[in-house]
């Protein structure tokens, strides 16, 4: 049976290369020692992204194309971010339900726009077993046309309301074009809100207190700087009222990221499907709804932000492991007393409520070991030599910028804590830094179409009308992708009287930021 | 609305459907056990409720939304009357769950949900504290790895839900959604394991699963259901035993301590064993009907999937051997399992470790006068109680009456409830009740409301209340199960609806006798042995184990 095995085995590897379309730059067998990354960020991003995602151990690529393992490294930094804002939901009164992955075709096509948007994307049960399903049956896209018939069905009276509701869960949109892990996959995982209030006030006040909630997960969490703003028309929610977002920035691409958005549905689905209450007059009327969504793409906005050539770079405050504790032992020294200091700094650290461990493995050299830490992007690493155990000193090394500090065991807690956070705050300011640098201001095409070329976010004044946004798109098409507006920030700049738009010339009625986006 | 009158919407799951006509025979039965409440409710009752009431059977063809069975109009099936009514009138006026758009599916509704978030929450530290750690494998698996272990093909095929089309595209290979993971799981493993240094690798997912079911129940059999699965790989088959024992042993505590439900823990017999496995070992439970939940398995694979999958690793000898591997699972199944094994007449009756919520405050007055001292007192003792730590609502709805809302509290199964009225603001004291005795004989009066002794007694009456549910399961469970030493005395016991236990050495094919002719099939061979010499019950020849049959969902 083994040498048959073996076949399958390659096989199976063989197969792998060849279907899987998203897994360039991929190696054949994982080498234990190839550390380090063979393409640089500045120089071919796009390779460096597809190595630094599995050399830092979140994805594992797949037979198929577009699907993705999420390895224990990136699971630990989805459940930290879960765990906040589940909190968060939960001290809003919002209550976790789960509703089926599979939605009859018939209910799936009965909000149109809506349809039209993600009808393409359909994955589709066609069998079971041996036998074949007399309906086709569809795998969520999104659960609002699951959803909104048991609405329809709770919601009686105005007391049945709000309706607040979330769910965890998989959603599966197949598509082709070129999927990237995390940020574009056929399937990923997400948080998906959906509400019903009695008024738009109540679903207004919903869409910003979740969108702030948004804002804290990227710039607390992730220490990626955000955008808060308003979708256009034309890039808003299909079937929905309006939608807000916040736009992160990858430099590197010169790409915006819709980080995550919170949408105000208004009427339209309780139109379509008849989700009634009698209000307090004993009159009946719709509800307003509103659904909201952040995804597993999080996590790969912050890998793309903050990642370097040594590899990831991960904030400690969503790092699984904040500190990792390398003994260095040298030949005559005393490698006990050394293995006891990691020993019992991984102790004091774990008590103070750090996230450490200490890496004793001894077929690996302590430079390996620094390398493979720094490719997993660890915040912090604590070294213990000789040296450190006579002085009853650690040293202790920055992921970020490199920065070597001793500290005195004695002070070892309260320090660490400072340097996280330090570390925490100028991931922040860094990214922040480079984003500014992106931003440009322009008034008109030339200087809008200058901008762009030099990989810009651009912020320009405009009129507001769909058709001159699928105009931007039509004359920015290009090898590289059209350019279509990203948001309209709810911080305006002033807008002088008399000012145009960049691209119609008409009037302008706000500042929107453009450019080239994921 | 015509779009959701389909076949697929209306054929709702047999069980269901069986249950139906039964209900509206037996909510005329119940209607007199609950009339006195029940007029009290006409009066009090919003418009609202009214034109449910007014509504023709909700299972007639021209109801327009999804439902089975009312939900404001809260009459429960008798228990003993028709056990599986019973369980689907809780499900529906609990509002654990709804039926999906798609027969067989289910959707979990915040009260349920919370419910598994509590076992979650408890499993998942365990998980972590025994080494292992979560990630995330994709719910599609290419058709062709699903071949590759043959008893597990064979064993899952009927049952797969099959992706053929994407995007509008023929796919080329046709998809899988996942039935369980270890055929993914090991393709991934192949990858990652080289040498002894990278075991064990101990992994869990919380993830759906898809099995494409014939007869469905919700909780308990739906065509998607969630769970977590952990895949584990070693270097030795003892390592692989012993985390095999030690996941059916966290389950075991989890059952015992947190649902209040004493399983029997042992193995399965070949014939029941997971399609794939060397060994399966599992929790049974005793359902209030007596018949057997399969509650929670742990898997000792063997070498059957790393050798499918070709999974070695060097060993500290430099020599290629293939990993030893476990898989252990429990899924929403096990919510099922609570209300079956707790629930009475009045309804579901939790487990205090996992009700999403504890205690339930309600306030009572009659004279405006009283009101607003009674609130306060109310919203002060759920706030006292809610700092410490304990999981408490105050019901100050004022369009309901106290009685209804303590039966309304009770059928949702909240383990106590807190009344206050305005004598009690006055001796700055409460009434505790408990859900599990019923009348005065659970209420005890005078408890102060100051936060000290007040939180150390509803500390102290949950765990009451926790302990003595499972005691009240166990006394259940050992009166149930007969020993038997024939085959005679096992149909015996199997007709009277009992769990038969007796010394079994018999072949697979008289196993499957037993299945045929009684409908009880062996839950396992329990670890608790009774001692001295055995002689089967089939054949008369010796035996080493005793194992339990009985029917099970």
């Amino acid at each position: 049976m083994g040498g048959k095995d073996a076949m399958i085995s390659k096989d199976a590897k063989s197969s792998n290369a060849a279907t899987s379309s998203g897994a360039k730059g991929k190696k054949e067998v994982k080498k234990e020692t190839g550390l380090g990354l063979s393409y640089k960020k500045d120089d071919n991003f796009g390779e460096w992204y597809s190595e630094v995602v599995v050399n830092g151990e979140m994805i594992e690529y797949y037979d198929i194309s577009g699907c993705y393992i999420l390895r224990p490294w990136a699971v630990s930094i989805w459940e930290i971010m879960h765990n906040f804002f589940d909190a968060e939901i939960k001290k809003m009164n919002i209550k976790n339900c789960y509703f089926p992955l599979f939605v009859s075709s018939t209910v799936l096509q009965k909000e149109k726009d809506h349809i039209e948007g993600f009808a393409p994307e359909v994955a589709w049960v066609t069998k079971s077993g041996e036998s074949e399903l007399e309906v086709p049956i569809a795998i969520r896209p999104t659960s609002e046309t699951v959803m909104y018939p048991y609405f329809s069905k709770w919601i009686r009276g105005h007391r049945d309301l709000p309706l607040r509701l979330n769910q965890w869960c998989n959603v599966v949109r197949w598509e082709f074009s070129n999927p990237t892990p995390f940020i574009r996959s056929r399937e990923f995982l997400w948080q998906e809100g959906h509400t019903a209030f009695a008024t738009k006030e109540e679903a207004d006040g919903e869409v910003l207190d979740i969108l702030e909630l948004y804002r804290r997960i990227y710039e607390e969490f992730l220490a990626v700087p955000v955008i808060k703003g308003k979708k256009s028309e034309h890039e808003k929610f299909a079937g929905g009222l309006y939608t807000t977002t916040v736009e992160a920035f990858v430099p590197n691409t010169g790409r915006g990221v819709q980080g995550a958005t919170s949408h105000c549905l208004g009427q339209n689905f309780a139109k379509m499907f008849e989700i009634n209450f009698e209000n307090e007059k004993g009159e009946r009327a719709m509800v307003w709804q509103n659904s909201w969504a952040y995804t597993t793409r999080t996590i790969g906005v912050m890998i793309m932000v903050h990642g370097d050539d040594k590899g990831l770079v991960l904030p400690p405050k969503v790092a699984s492991l904040q500190v990792i504790v390398v003994p260095v032992p040298y030949k005559d020294a005393d490698t006990k007393g050394i293995f006891d200091a990691c020993a019992s700094t991984v102790k004091s650290l774990n008590e103070a409520g750090f996230r450490a461990e200490a890496d004793y493995r001894d077929n690996y050299s302590p430079g390996w070991k620094y390398s493979h830490w720094e490719m997993k992007g660890v915040p912090l690493r604590i070294e213990i030599g000789p040296k450190d155990l006579a002085n009853n000193t650690v040293r202790a090394v920055r992921r970020d910028n490199s920065s070597k500090n001793d500290i005195p065991m004695a002070d070892l807690v309260e320090q660490v804590k400072v340097m996280l956070d330090n570390i925490q705050q100028s991931l922040f300011d860094a990214a922040k830094q480079r984003r500014d640098t992106c931003i440009q201001t322009v008034y008109t095409w030339e200087e809008f179409a200058e901008a762009l070329s030099k990989k810009k976010m651009i912020l320009a004044p405009w009129c507001d009308e769909e058709e001159v946004e699928k105009d931007v798109k039509t004359r920015t098409k290009g090898e590289m992708g059209a350019a279509k507006s990203l948001c309209s920030p709810f911080e305006q700049p002033a807008l002088p009287e008399g000012t145009l738009c960049f691209a119609s010339g008409k009037p302008a009625k706000k500042w929107t930021y453009w450019g080239r986006s994921y | 609305m015509g779009a959701l009158r389909l076949p697929s919407l209306t054929s709702l799951s047999s069980a269901a459907a069986a249950a139906a006509p039964r209900y509206h025979f037996y909510r005329q039965l119940c209607l007199p056990l609950r009339s006195v409440s029940a007029a009290k409710f006409s009066v009090q009752s919003s418009t609202v409720e009214k034109e449910i009431a007014a509504t023709p059977p909700e299972l007639e063809p021209t109801s327009q939304k999804p439902r089975l069975q009312p939900e404001k109009d809260r009459v429960i099936t008798p228990r003993s009357q028709d056990f599986n009514a019973w369980y689907l009138d809780i499900i529906a006026n609990a509002e654990l769950a709804d039926y999906g758009p798609v027969r067989g599916t289910m959707v979990i509704r915040p009260y349920g949900y919370a419910i598994w978030e509590a076992i979650q929450d408890y499993l998942n530290v365990k998980f972590k504290e025994t080494g292992h750690s979560n990630m995330y494998f994709p719910q599609f698996i290419p058709y062709s790895f699903i071949e590759k272990e043959a008893s597990h093909v064979e064993g899952f095929s009927p049952e797969l839900a099959l992706v053929t089309v994407g995007g509008g595209k023929e796919l080329e290979e046709k998809l899988v959604v996942r039935p369980t993971s270890e055929t993914i799981v090991n393709h991934m493993f192949t990858q990652w394991i080289h040498s002894y240094r990278d075991l064990p690798l101990m992994i869990n997912q919380w993830a759906n699963v898809t099995r494409w079911e014939m007869r469905t129940k919700p909780f308990v059999r739906t065509l998607e259901f969630l769970w977590q699965e952990g895949h584990t790989a070693h270097a030795s088959p003892e390592e692989a035993e012993k985390e095999a024992l030690q996941m059916i042993d966290v389950y075991t505590k989890f059952a015992y301590e947190q649902a209040a439900i004493p399983v029997v823990v042992g193995r399965k017999s070949k014939v029941e064993t997971f399609a794939g496995a060397s060994k399966t070992y599992t929790i049974e439970a005793m359902m209030g009907d007596r018949k057997a939940l399969q509650a929670g398995t742990s898997h000792n694979l063997g070498q059957n999937f790393s050798r499918a999958f070709g999974t070695q690793f060097m060993d500290e000898n430099g020599e290629r051997q293939h990993v030893w591997q476990t898989s252990w699972a429990i899924s929403t199944r096990f919510i099922g399992g609570i209300i079956m094994t707790h629930g009475d007449d009045a309804g579901l009756m939790l487990p205090p470790n996992l009700a999403p919520i504890q205690v339930i405050v309600v306030p009572i007055w009659k004279k405006a006068d009283d009101k607003a001292g009674v609130l306060d007192a109310a919203s002060s003792v759920k706030e006292t109680l809610q700092a410490a730590g304990i999981r408490v609502k105050c019901d100050d709805a004022e369009q309901r009456t106290p009685g209804w809302k303590f039966n309304f509290w009770e059928m949702k199964g909240v383990p106590l409830r807190i009344e206050i009225g305005p004598r009690d603001v006055s001796n700055r004291s409460v009434v505790v009740c408990r859900r599990d005795i019923p009348g005065k004989q659970g209420k005890v009066f005078g408890i102060s409301m100051e936060s000290p002794t007040l939180v150390a007694y509803v500390k102290g009456k949950l765990d009451e209340v926790q302990s003595s549910l499972l005691e009240s399961a166990k006394s259940f469970r050992d009166g149930n199960i007969s020993d038997v030493s024939s085959y005679s005395e096992l149909r015996e016991a199997i007709a009277q609806g009992k769990w038969a236990r007796g010394p079994w050495s018999a072949s697979d094919d008289e196993e499957l006798k037993v299945k045929e002719e009684t409908g009880a099939t062996i839950r396992c061979f329990p670890f608790e042995q009774p001692e001295g010499a055995k002689k089967c019950l089939m054949t008369g020849n010796p035996a080493e184990e005793v194992a339990i049959f009985a029917k099970s969902y």
